[in-house]
């Protein structure tokens, strides 16, 4: 089943963030989240997750780990990269003890071999770049299998080349682990390598639902506005 | 009709001025209720997870040794400045009125029942609280702790309970050789500026203090570092907003660890030396 979200609704401080939000992900698919900063995409990852709570409405998933990937990598900076991809496997409740340390290193190394950083688990996440980080974390989010994975703007503050691998690794993600997949983000190169689906939102609504061929078709008003990031269209920037 | 305006016009302007003093206190207030429910909040999470032990003894070890070696130097400074200037102020005048015997006396009792736990507070508040503060609040807005919680690890028990362990544990122990450094440097002040021998001063420490200061000063010192460990880690994960939010979450986490600690000083004297 993956992740079925059916009319969701979250409010902060009594304003509506998100206003009756339905959609659906498939294992092995990945669903984009587009929409301007504050239209609540950031929000949706964070109640599937289970980092806040839902006003109303209903999110199932196919059960197993979700596993999020930060907009800025959220590695643990006083760990080694090591000791950050094996935290779960380490410090969680029911995994606690239930590695060796040969295990731990195999695991981590396999994961490392994933993102094509074999070799650094000594390293700091100061040591690293932005790009090797964002990878890391791809390395930490997957470390227990999880059958959903959530990628909070996983390009953001990335070079184009750098933007490329990581939409690369996110795809290669979707297949190695089959899972289903939402990827925020507010970059078409990243739709278009790596969506199956768009979900656009804006001013807490599902203004736009269909496959990225649709999104640059433009028959909407909201999706020719985004696509040519013009300023003039129903979207408005302080609504 | 001038005037009628003039009239509408103050009426609006105090309605609006004293809603804005209203408003401002009334934040005030939800702000402190807030901060000490999260202080309850997350000292019952804490003792609740104590009884299946959700940490392990590296981890405390850890937090154990930033607590004592870290602040210990800063402890026996102020400890020590403040038993000499005691000795230098009052054993000069002791003397001379032929009081010399109470000096040693007088400074251990300051030292173990006040001093020595007071100014090992405020050393261990400066030095550590602050740190926990930031460290957990530079986490909370870098969203590290939310990795942890997606990671399904409780952030209670990973990165509070061993502070909080660590912290109760090792306060007794700073303040046992704090109050003992006080009581030796109060020797050697009184012993330079007024002649006073060591015989007579250390003879006077043994009359004056009590069975009863030790465990009193033990169960403050207990109390002191869980409090301010408690609190520390509270504010921490009260911090949003980038630096800033840092910056005020760790002030925050010095001025109530402050606070607590003078209160929880007058209840401790209340209840066993009135």
């Amino acid at each position: 089943m993956g992740i079925e979200v059916k009319n969701l609704i979250k409010s902060f401080d009594k304003k509506v963030i998100l206003d009756n939000i339905s959609f659906r992900v498939e294992d092995g698919k990945i669903l984009s989240i587009i929409g301007f900063s504050g239209s609540g995409k950031s929000t949706v990852l964070k109640l599937i997750s289970g980092l806040i709570e839902k006003d109303s409405g209903e999110i199932n998933t196919s059960g197993g780990d979700i596993a999020m990937v930060f907009q800025y990598s959220a590695l643990f900076d006083s760990l080694n990269v090591f000791d950050n991809i094996s935290f779960a496997l380490q410090e969680r409740k029911d995994l606690r003890g239930k590695y060796t340390k040969k295990e731990l290193e195999k695991i981590v190394a396999e994961k490392l071999e994933l993102v094509g950083l074999s070799g650094i688990e000594d390293k700091f996440p100061s040591e690293l770049s932005g790009g090797m980080q964002k990878r890391v974390s791809f390395a930490r989010a997957i470390v227990t299998e999880p059958k959903i994975i959530l990628y909070d703007e996983p390009t953001a503050g990335l070079d184009p080349i750098s933007s490329t691998l990581i939409e690369d690794y996110i795809v290669r993600l979707k297949n190695e682990t089959n899972a289903a997949s939402i990827v925020v983000t507010h970059q078409m190169s990243t739709i278009k390598r790596t969506a199956d689906s768009v979900l656009m939102l804006y001013n807490g609504h599902a203004v736009f639902e269909g496959s990225p061929q649709e999104l640059m078709k433009e028959e909407t008003p909201y999706t020719k506005q985004f696509v040519n990031a013009s300023l003039n269209g129903p979207m408005k920037m302080n609504a | 009709m001038c005037g009628k305006i003039l009239h509408k016009v103050k009426i609006y302007y105090k309605a609006t001025f004293t809603y804005k003093i209203l408003r401002m206190i009334t934040a005030e207030i939800e702000s402190f209720i807030s901060t000490l429910g999260n202080i309850a909040l997350l000292g019952l999470e804490l003792l609740k997870g104590l009884k299946n032990f959700p940490t392990t003894f590296k981890a405390i070890m850890e937090q154990s040794s930033r607590f004592g070696i870290s602040s210990l130097p800063i402890t026996l400074s102020i400890v020590g400045m403040t038993s000499i200037i005691i000795a230098m102020q009052v054993a000069g005048e002791m003397v001379k009125q032929g009081a010399g015997n109470y000096v040693g006396m007088l400074v251990a009792i300051l030292m173990v029942r006040e001093e020595g736990v007071i100014m090992a507070g405020f050393a261990i508040i400066s030095m550590i609280g602050s740190s926990i503060a930031s460290e957990i609040a530079t986490m909370k807005v870098t969203e590290q702790i939310d990795a942890i919680r997606v990671l399904k690890v409780n952030p209670v028990h990973y990165l509070f309970t061993p502070r909080i362990i660590a912290g109760t544990l090792m306060m007794p122990l700073v303040v046992i050789v704090a109050s003992l450094f006080g009581i030796i440097t109060g020797a050697v002040a009184s012993n330079i500026t007024s002649g006073l021998t060591y015989k007579a001063y250390f003879d006077s420490v043994w009359f004056g203090l009590s069975m009863k200061d030790l465990n009193v000063c033990l169960l403050k010192s207990l109390a002191f570092g869980f409090v301010i460990t408690l609190i520390s880690c509270s504010c921490g994960m009260e911090a949003k907003d980038g630096a800033k939010g840092v910056g005020l979450a760790t002030t925050k986490a010095v001025v109530w660890s402050f606070v607590a600690i003078v209160i929880l000083d007058f209840v401790f004297a209340a209840m066993f030396f009135y």
